[in-house]
């Protein structure tokens, strides 16, 4: 009688280790994923495509915002401000949320473009700003 | 006994199929997240809309494309900077310049022949752009066409203005 209960409560044991482990593992494999879709390289990149595609589309006298939160947060992760993560020179939009980053990107449309973090909610600034001035 | 040892051999059959399907994701995300975001497509797409805002107003084409001869060659050699448009950026400064397009003007009367066409940018993408059924080459550069019809400035005759943009910059967009 005792022996079938040490032996009901070794299968028990091994049952509930199983599924720890299988759940340990799901919940790795999860992470993964999710970490992957929210790297530097991969923001940097879409930001600066984002940005110059809107530039090469826009006419002088439009603004645009860009909401840039995940941006933000991983720049400020890596100690980089906010105010300077996005770069415009000559054509090309630079982009760089890590000290060693930066990912550019060229736009053909040949117009004066101001980016500038938007102030428009001094407590949350999370959003950059893209004016086109005038063609250059 | 013999049930346990069955149960642990399950159980390490069941690991191993669990790290097979685990290996086959990373490869799959890990591809999927190495290949850059391909953006050509849309960036042609707008350039043709670029181009065809600065040809044609309202239904009639920009009168400064003619002269008292009709096309104006004039509006035709400076057409980057008429419409605005710059392909000489620094990025393409040491290598070719990624950007062509090419317009042609047909009369109504006759879609066969073009009457006028003006061509901008690195000649040598059309090459590519035309060999692009091939697997091979297929990534090499992206083509987009598109054709709208307009009057001239008088609103007398209407055209056919067919535009191909061609863009490479196959290093940021494809691996």
């Amino acid at each position: 009688m005792f022996k079938k209960r040490v032996k009901k409560g070794a299968i028990l044991m091994e049952n509930v280790v199983f599924i720890i482990l299988n759940i340990l593992f799901l919940s790795i494999l999860i992470l993964f994923l999710l970490k992957q879709g929210q790297g530097a390289a991969l923001l940097e990149q879409s930001y600066a495509k984002q940005i110059a595609l809107l530039i090469d589309s826009a006419e002088p006298g439009m603004t645009m915002i860009l909401d840039m939160s995940k941006a933000k947060d991983l720049a400020e992760k890596n100690g980089l401000e906010f105010k300077d993560i996005v770069i415009n020179t000559d054509n090309i939009i630079t982009v760089r949320l890590s000290e060693s980053g930066g990912y550019s990107y060229s736009y053909f449309k040949d117009v004066d473009v101001s980016l500038y973090p938007d102030n428009s909610n001094p407590e949350d600034i999370d959003s950059y700003v893209i004016k086109i001035n005038e063609y250059k | 006994m013999n049930n346990k040892g069955g149960s642990k051999i399950i159980a390490m059959y069941w690991f191993v199929i669990l790290m097979i399907v685990a290996g086959g994701i990373f490869v799959m995300v890990s591809s999927f997240y190495n290949h850059p975001y391909d953006i050509r497509e849309i960036e042609g797409e707008i350039m043709i809309n670029n181009i065809a805002n600065c040809l044609s107003y309202e239904g009639k084409l920009n009168s400064e494309l003619f002269d008292e001869e009709g096309f104006s060659q004039e509006f035709s050699e400076n057409f980057l900077e008429n419409c605005h448009l710059n392909f000489e950026v620094e990025e393409s400064l040491n290598e070719e310049v990624q950007y062509y397009f090419e317009i042609d003007f047909y009369k109504s009367e006759n879609l066969e022949i073009s009457t006028f066409n003006i061509f901008k940018g690195n000649l040598n993408l059309v090459a590519g752009y035309e060999i692009q059924e091939e697997k091979e080459y297929e990534r090499e550069v992206k083509g987009v066409e598109d054709s709208f019809f307009s009057l001239d400035e008088k609103g007398e005759e209407l055209y056919l203005i067919k535009i191909l943009t061609i863009i490479k910059k196959t290093e940021k967009n494809v691996k």
